[in-house]
């Protein structure tokens, strides 16, 4: 590889510094790197993609005679996070999940939050994903959101920061171990020579955090995972994670509801379910309950979650909390709860819903980058510097029609990784999905889901708008020694 | 203790992975046999074609163009490619059933016959493209017996093999033995042909030296304790794998459970001899394994997956 052709534009590289100094964190991947030609990076790139198309990591292309499988775009160099920095994410992300999971708590509790009008109470009552069915009920540990994946991003200063908040059904996980797993093969020497912090134990953890919702009288909890099914875009991750915890893959259709108790069909008649991984939307769970429509779910399962005789995790109504338009909050909210500043910072946020705010939007279309507060997977967006003048014209009237629909931040140059596009080595702008368990303990998994844009110059990563991903090692100790990293399970005060 | 829904699929996993080796054992002899331009040819043509129902179909479009269709049609429900199709759904169905050794050998066969060069390659060398993927499925019944635990999750997928199998062969035998069609096979070569798509040119010569006889095969398919592939061995896991099954679903014994009807039937096949087959007519026994095994699906569904909640629902 030659440094002249790697050209990191303004923002923030993962690799070089400014000047072209190599990070010292990246050194051994760097001279790796160095080490090998054009056509070895290439073998190696089609070795990684036939073990993911082989192991099934696909989503189908269909289209009559030609049904394809392919494959989520996977880079081959890994993005590297030294310790320090993690240090300050864990503690970070530890800090915001414990203030959302008291905010929900009291959101649906007493509302205390609400009456002290820290946060608007139309906005939150407001909301879609407010689940007044939620109201008062018991939640073991004040863990609502059990699995949460938040994305951050590096802005041009190289601080980390908070994009978005995800309460629902976070997915992405088994790319996260299914890269690390590829990315040991790929680099074997230079994995071991950096000193990784393993992710192999999330399986075993998610478990655990499972199995830590469940009441003390039912001392050996039945875990399911729920699925939408084998249609399901994230169908591999489920039957994946159900594969590796060594518990069943249900579906809707293999539940029972009897008397408030949830049982699966076996071959050998029914049994009793106590805690369900659902990864089907709220909407979808409880035909009684919520949509009428869905045949995705089991009828009478939210009464028999409320009856409290089988656990449902992530709780129903945790969307209301990393609600597009609440996020602005979060810096408050944790303050209103621990009485602490965020460890990792918001990114600058304007709502459509405020005038005040709302006319600076309009005014300034071109720079910032707006979002619709419903929607997401980069669906319903507008990146204002790469839209046409018509674009930002009908987004504009769209944002007059239902301010309160839309946020919009500043755009933000994400940093830049290394990856290999066509052969060459480019700076492509990526963002940072680590995972966090929270059940009796918070448990920040040492590692992530890097996800790259893969076209030049955007700066949108959703897989679904042509994005990638690629594998992260925390390293347990960089290498001028400032201080060995924080260790699992901090625990809950 | 296993999901209703997933013994099901495991069940068809089974059932379409022996469809799908049968059928491209049936296509590679058939191809193989034209290549001499002789009556033999032309009769081992026919009994492929009959055992899949199609008897009329290499006079319309040619034997070539027939096994094409036979291996690679995606319209037609019973190609290789549609039972691989299926066989690779239910297995995504319960991947986490199976282990990944076994997903990874079904997976790179489906990848292989879904390719968008597969007409082609099987053009260029439809022997070699058969006899991959015949190979393959090899590899994946290997890698399933080796890694997978022979419990719940396996009988499944033995039991429905089996039974596949059982019903393959008898229709394959039916089609050339059975007294209805009036069509005696006695042709040397379309016998050979007729041993190697069941598979057992090589073990029967080893019973029966060469001399290749309508009757000696009929025995060895129908009645060889120890072949595989005979219509005994496979009622007899039938049998074995159900009462398993059944023993551990503790059922109260009542109503036709499958491991009974299947228990007969392995009886039948166990105390009949070739004698009597001849005397009774072929034909007769093998509708019969092909109905009984058609009973011993139901059954198997009715107590195992689609059984009625209320008689199982805490009172």
């Amino acid at each position: 590889m030659t440094e002249a052709a790697y050209l990191p534009g303004v923002a923030y590289d993962e690799m070089f510094a400014p000047g072209g100094a190599v990070r010292s964190h990246y050194d051994p991947l760097h001279a790796r790197m160095s080490t090998l030609g054009g056509d070895e990076l290439a073998d190696r790139q089609q070795t990684l993609e036939r073990s993911f198309l082989l192991q099934g990591i696909t989503f189908t292309v269909y289209g009559g005679e030609s049904t394809t499988e392919r494959i989520i775009p996977t880079d081959l160099f890994p993005r590297i996070i030294p310790a320090n920095e993690w240090a300050q994410i864990e503690a970070g992300l530890t800090q915001r999940l414990l203030a959302l999971n008291l905010f929900l708590d009291d959101i649906y509790g007493d509302q205390q939050i609400l009456m002290d009008g820290v946060v608007p109470r139309e906005l939150v009552l407001g909301a879609p994903s407010y689940r007044r069915e939620m109201q008062h009920l018991y939640v073991p540990h004040k863990s609502y959101a059990n699995v949460c994946g938040s994305d951050l991003i590096r802005c041009q200063d190289g601080q980390f920061a908070v994009l978005e908040d995800n309460l629902r059904v976070p997915s992405g996980v088994s790319y996260m171990l299914a890269n690390r797993d590829a990315a040991k093969r790929t680099f074997p020497g230079t994995y071991r020579a950096a000193g990784v912090r393993p992710v192999e134990r999330y399986p075993d953890l998610l478990l655990a955090t499972l199995k830590s919702m469940s009441p003390e009288w039912r001392p050996n909890p039945q875990v399911v995972v729920l699925t939408p099914g084998v249609y399901n875009s994230a169908y591999y991750e489920h039957a994946y994670l159900a594969r590796l915890m060594g518990v069943p893959l249900v579906e809707g259709r293999d539940l029972v509801v009897h008397d408030n108790m949830v049982y699966m069909r076996t071959t050998t008649g029914i049994r009793r379910v106590d805690v369900i991984y659902r990864r089907v939307d709220d909407d979808f769970i409880d035909p009684l309950t919520f949509r009428r429509d869905s045949s995705l779910g089991a009828a009478g399962l939210f009464n028999a979650y409320r009856a409290g005789n089988v656990v449902i995790c992530n709780a129903p109504g945790t969307g209301v909390a990393d609600d597009k338009a609440v996020y602005a909050y979060v810096p408050e909210i944790i303050k209103y709860y621990l009485g602490e500043d965020a460890i990792l910072p918001n990114i600058e946020t304007f709502l459509c819903r405020e005038p005040t705010q709302l006319g600076y939007v309009l005014a300034n279309l071109d720079k910032l980058v707006v979002k619709a507060v419903g929607a997401s997977g980069g669906y319903g967006m507008l990146v204002g510097p790469h839209a046409t003048q018509k674009e930002r014209e009908d987004f504009a009237i769209a944002i007059k029609a239902d301010p309160e629909n839309y946020i919009a931040q500043p755009t933000i140059q994400l940093s830049t990784a290394p990856c290999l596009v066509d052969g060459r080595i480019e700076p492509r702008h990526v963002d940072l999905r680590p995972f966090i368990l929270s059940g009796e303990k918070t448990i920040v998994t040492p590692g992530a889901l890097t996800r790259v844009a893969l076209k030049r110059g955007s700066l949108v990563v959703n897989s679904s708008q042509g994005g990638g991903s690629k594998d992260t090692w925390v390293l347990a100790d960089d290498h001028n020694a400032q201080g060995a990293s924080p260790g699992n399970g901090a625990t809950r005060p | 203790m296993m999901l209703a829904r997933v013994a099901d699929s495991l069940y068809w996993l089974g059932r379409y992975i022996e469809r799908a080796e049968h059928l491209s054992r049936l296509s590679s002899v058939m191809l193989n046999a034209t290549l001499d331009q002789t009556d033999s040819g032309v009769q081992a043509v026919w009994i492929a074609l009959s055992a899949v129902g199609e008897p009329e179909m290499s006079s319309a479009i040619g034997s070539f163009e027939a096994a094409e269709a036979l291996v690679l049609d995606r319209s037609d429900h019973n190609s290789v490619v549609s039972s691989l199709s299926r066989a690779r759904e239910n297995a995504r169905q319960v991947r986490d059933q199976i282990t990944t050794e076994t997903w990874e050998r079904l997976n790179l066969l489906y990848l292989k016959v879904t390719d968008e060069n597969a007409k082609r390659d099987f053009a260029d060398g439809s022997t070699s493209f058969l006899h991959d993927v015949i190979a393959d499925l090899h590899l994946f019944k290997g890698a399933a017996d080796t890694t997978m635990s022979h419990g719940e999750s396996w009988r499944f997928m033995m039991l429905g093999m089996y039974l596949e199998r059982a019903q393959l062969v008898s229709r394959l035998l039916e089609v050339c033995f059975a007294e209805t069609p009036g069509r005696q096979i006695n042709d040397h070569i379309a016998l050979v042909s007729l041993l190697r798509m069941a598979c057992a040119l090589e073990p029967y010569l080893r019973v029966y030296t060469a001399e290749i006889e309508p009757r000696h095969i009929l025995e060895f398919l129908v009645f060889d304790e120890d072949f595989p592939r005979s219509i005994r061995f496979a009622t007899s896991q039938i049998e074995a794998n159900l009462s398993v099954l059944a023993r551990r679903a503790g059922g109260d014994g009542a109503g036709a459970g499958p491991e009974r009807i299947a228990g007969r039937l392995k009886a039948r096949l166990q105390f009949a001899d070739i004698n009597e087959l001849e005397n009774q007519g072929a034909g007769a026994l093998l509708t019969t394994v092909v109905n009984e095994c058609a009973r011993i699906h139901e059954a198997i569904y009715e107590t195992f997956v689609a059984y009625p909640l209320e008689m199982r629902l805490p009172a």
